[in-house]
């Protein structure tokens, strides 16, 4: 075997350099970043791989350069470093189901997570990828949104911090650029008066991708009883996850007895444009979203009122 | 054509492959080993019949690449039981009558032995999402849930499975 | 040693071949593997409906690894198969129709499987496309394109059981309504797979394949390729399910070709999405139900038309259709019965055998019928059934009495009990 890439070092794994393709797989961020640095769109970079050999199914051939990033320890790391809790690009979905910081801070997050495929599928699939495979579908987009997340790119040249809001621009596409690496996904920890809900809408509960998503944050200020923020995401009813701003608007400054959660359900179906796909009709996500809206209002109200008590 | 080697444990031996990148997990434990009891039912990770124990974690080997399991220790439906016997769940399938066409069972059973791993005392929910990976076909899923709590069972009584009956 | 039959009634008995099912050693048809075997993909139709002009296999001949590819032009002695009609090309030629996207056009012969999928895309294909009909009312009218040359009405089956006008005239309330079903694939988790093996000193051709009409298949391969029976050798590895979809003839004939023409073992297994658009559903109906009832709610009348979408090629077809629109009454009892069932061909997938066989889709349309027919009647549903439902004696649209095993109030009885519809209907569930 030979050096397959020669003044990087570290690669663990080194394999037999033909003209044709490489493999790598090295083991440290800096090393990734340079790969892709001197191969830009003509590698691909895999983690878990449940989307990319879905789509390359029977024409994996077809991909001449690969990054893998399994080596790299420290893009498997969940940690909590001051405010923020931060999360490694290749944390599976199983360890974000299981994590109890994840849990504790952001449940709705594992429970996206936990809704996603299977034991398999969460096994393997990583926050990363559902992030930069960018699906109008991706079941963790939607709770990131609602959670205020950033994203780390980094390149040889420099470091980015995109708001998620910013980083998705289509279905499938993103602002990531080809020598760009998604390395961490940053999330500010909570105030402790938050209440939130999760609501996957599926043909049937294991291994389908969503017909319709809602992520509903709401925190509340000091007193337990005005409402600071609000945030409601939505997946899989416009070419990206998109957030509904006026829910926000609304419910800002407001108390929970002086919100119609019917009307919120309204705005919520009335702001949304979704497309007819084999999933679901422009009609019945309209419908779904408005309903979904109303049970999130319902669940996050009974939270606080239990704490409240 | 890229050509590499990898190294990998499976069901306790040592391999050493040659591989291509292009090579998925279920070709190489398929056509390289002929361990054919790794099925492929959909090739994209919806079915689970190509369902095999990799690193400690069930994972659909259809989506997994060949040089990935690189240094990987992973089971197929062949390391499952010993010289001695089939496993408790193997032996929980056979009598519970949660076989039909076959196709899904080492999925299945792999699956199976891994929830219980995790978990000796599932309940009907955990079960269901214990296998909510691994579709049968023939709709055979309340023996199959029947032998997993038989399975559950005897796993959980003291001699391991391997003596009486639990009349 | 004779066994008596006292050690297995009431008994427990395992499969015989459960053992090998659980530790993985039980062998279907893509577990075969010989030395030197050669993979096999098919060049599928670029078009639902079109004459192919042009077919160009030199690029796809060149790549490194491809043993041989095989086209119409190279078996001008095949002929078509089917189940009832012999009308589907084992290879469609320059100047035939292609009928639907799982047409084949071309068997692509190579060392590996990654090659025979590059070598197929390298093939160029012209076409005339003509209009797709995907719609079987569109299939039957006049100005349509014929997918077949004897017309797009593939068979017509009539029904007639006493007097359908005296029938409506006892009626006091009469619904008519058209239901639709849509196609339903098998899905049986292994996909269609066989290994072939050609032995020249006995000119046999032995063939790996998970089928589930052994002696159908192999009398139709061996008339497709003018061979006796008896060179043809089908050896049934397990199955990995079937649902009706194996009665139909899939990697049979391509297998015996290349192992023919190679003289080495050959191995074809599908992808999920090429048994997908290839093998057989189950048939979309559209069922057009007129039922009769008096006021006491009992049925008088019951005339259906049924149209059954056969997708481009027969397979079961004329049999499933007009099966279903035998069991038009469901399990009720009707003196007065009238029925018409259209067998069509359009430009989608074939549809044949899937457990039911025509009579599930029918379902839809009855129960339908019985519950709406019970809501004008103002009767409870359950009852409305109990008084018309079939019992000892009773006779069948087509006239078949039935002498014995009729369990249908029983199951009525069983299920309501178990659904809880008495508490349901008095609110206390």
């Amino acid at each position: 075997m030979e050096e397959s890439f020669g003044d990087l070092k570290g690669c663990q794994k080194t394999y037999q350099k033909t003209a044709l393709s490489q493999y790598f797989a090295p083991q440290k961020i800096e090393e990734a970043l340079e790969i892709l640095s001197k191969y830009g769109e003509e590698i691909k970079i895999i983690a878990g791989g449940t989307d990319l050999l879905v789509q390359y199914y029977d024409r994996l051939y077809e991909i001449n350069n690969w990054l893998d990033l399994k080596n790299i320890i420290e893009l498997k790391k969940i940690r909590i470093s001051k405010n923020q809790m931060e999360i490694g690009a290749t944390v599976t979905h199983s360890q974000l189901e299981n994590s109890e910081d994840i849990k504790k801070y952001f449940p709705i997050l594992s429970q996206a997570a936990a809704d996603i495929g299977s034991p398999q599928i969460r096994n393997r699939g990583t926050v990363g990828g559902n992030i930069v495979n960018a699906s109008p579908a991706g079941d963790l987009l939607p709770p990131l949104m609602a959670y205020d997340a950033q994203f780390k790119l980094l390149s040889v040249q420099k470091e980015e911090l995109i708001p998620a809001e910013e980083f998705f621009v289509g279905p499938k596409q993103t602002i990531i650029k080809p020598d760009q690496l998604l390395t961490q996904v940053i999330l500010p920890l909570p105030y402790e008066k938050t209440y939130d809900s999760w609501i996957k809408i599926g043909k049937r509960r294991a291994l389908a991708i969503a017909t319709i998503t809602l992520a509903l944050v709401v925190k509340m200020a000091e007193d337990n009883k005005t409402i600071k923020e609000a945030r409601a995401c939505l997946g899989s009813v416009a070419p990206t996850p998109i957030q509904i701003k006026e829910i926000r608007e609304r419910m800002i400054g407001k108390n929970f007895n002086q919100l119609d959660f019917n009307q919120l359900g309204q705005m919520v179906e009335d702001k949304i444009s979704p497309i007819d796909d084999i999933r679901g009709t422009r009609e019945y996500r309209k419908d779904v979203a408005k309903e979904i809206m109303i049970n999130a209002l319902e669940e996050v109200y009974s939270s606080w009122w239990r704490s409240y008590k | 054509m890229t050509k590499l080697i990898i190294e990998l444990t499976i069901n306790g031996k040592k391999k050493k492959v040659e591989t291509t990148p292009s090579t998925r997990l279920l070709d190489l434990i398929r056509d390289d080993l002929h361990l054919t009891g790794t099925k492929e039912g959909c090739g994209k990770g919806e079915c689970g019949a190509c369902t095999v124990i990799m690193n400690g974690e069930l994972v659909a080997s259809c989506l997994v690449l060949a040089p990935q399991a690189d240094g990987a220790v992973i089971t197929t439906i062949e390391g499952v039981g010993d010289d001695k016997g089939l496993d408790p769940v193997q032996e929980a399938f056979i009598e519970s009558g949660a076989i039909q066409c076959g196709f899904c069972t080492p999925g299945m059973i792999l699956a199976a032995k891994k929830m219980l791993e995790e978990n000796l005392h599932p309940t009907e929910e955990e079960i269901k999402r214990g296998i909510s990976g691994n579709l049968c076909r023939c709709t055979g899923y309340q023996k199959i849930f029947d032998a997993i709590r038989l399975a559950a069972d005897r796993l959980s009584s003291r001699d391991g499975g391997r003596g009486e009956e639990d009349a | 040693m004779k066994k008596m039959p006292k050690e297995y009634v009431g008994k427990n008995i395992f499969k015989v071949d459960a053992y090998d099912k659980v530790t993985g050693k039980a062998i279907y048809a893509d577990d075969i593997y010989f030395d030197d075997m050669l993979y096999i993909k098919i060049k599928r139709a670029t078009y639902p409906h079109a004459y192919l002009r042009r077919i160009d296999i030199s690029k796809a001949q060149k790549l490194p690894g491809v043993v041989r590819i095989i086209t119409a032009a190279d078996i001008p002695w095949v002929k078509n198969f089917g189940l009832i009609i012999k009308d589907q090309p084992v290879l469609v030629g320059v100047g035939q129709k292609m009928r639907y996207m799982g047409d084949a056009l071309a068997i692509v012969i190579a060392e590996s499987k990654e090659i025979a999928s590059k070598a197929v895309k390298l093939i160029e294909v012209e076409v005339e496309e003509l209009e797709i009909i995907s719609d079987p009312l569109r299939a039957m009218e006049k100005d349509a394109p014929l997918i077949h040359q004897d017309g797009n009405i593939l068979a017509t089956h009539y029904l007639e059981k006493g007097d359908i006008k005296k029938g409506f005239a006892q009626a006091d309330v009469v619904v008519e309504n058209e239901y639709r079903t849509s196609f339903l694939d098998q899905v049986p988790l292994q996909v269609e797979a066989g290994v072939g093996v050609f032995d020249p000193e006995t000119e046999i051709i032995k063939l790996w394949v998970a089928t589930q009409w052994l002696h159908d298949t192999q009398a139709d391969i061996a008339q497709s390729l003018s061979l006796p029976k008896e060179k043809i050798r089908i050896i049934q590895p397990v199955i990995g399910g079937a649902f009706g979809k194996r009665e139909d003839i899939s990697v049979h004939i391509h297998l015996a070709l290349a192992a023919m023409i190679t003289k080495k073992p050959v191995k074809l297994t599908y992808t999920r999405e090429e048994s997908m658009i290839t093998q057989s559903k189950r048939h979309a109906f559209i069922v057009r139900a007129k039922t009769g009832a008096t006021k006491e709610g009992y049925l008088t009348a019951w005339q259906v038309e049924v149209i059954g979408d056969t997708g481009a090629y027969a397979s079961s077809g004329p049999a499933v259709v007009h099966k279903g629109m035998y069991h038009c009454t469901g399990p009720y009892n009707v003196d007065n019965v009238k029925g018409v069932a259209y067998t069509v061909y359009t430009n989608n997938t074939y549809a044949g055998a899937m457990r039911g066989f025509g009579a599930t889709q029918m379902a839809f349309a009855y129960e339908s019928q019985m519950d709406i027919l019970a809501h004008k009647l103002g009767i409870d549903p359950v009852q409305f059934r109990l008084q018309n439902a079939y019992s000892i004696g009773s006779s069948t649209p087509n006239g078949q009495v039935l002498t014995h095993s009729v369990g249908v109030k029983e199951t009525i009885k069983g299920a309501v009990d178990l659904a809880g519809w008495e508490e349901w209907k008095e609110g206390r569930l």
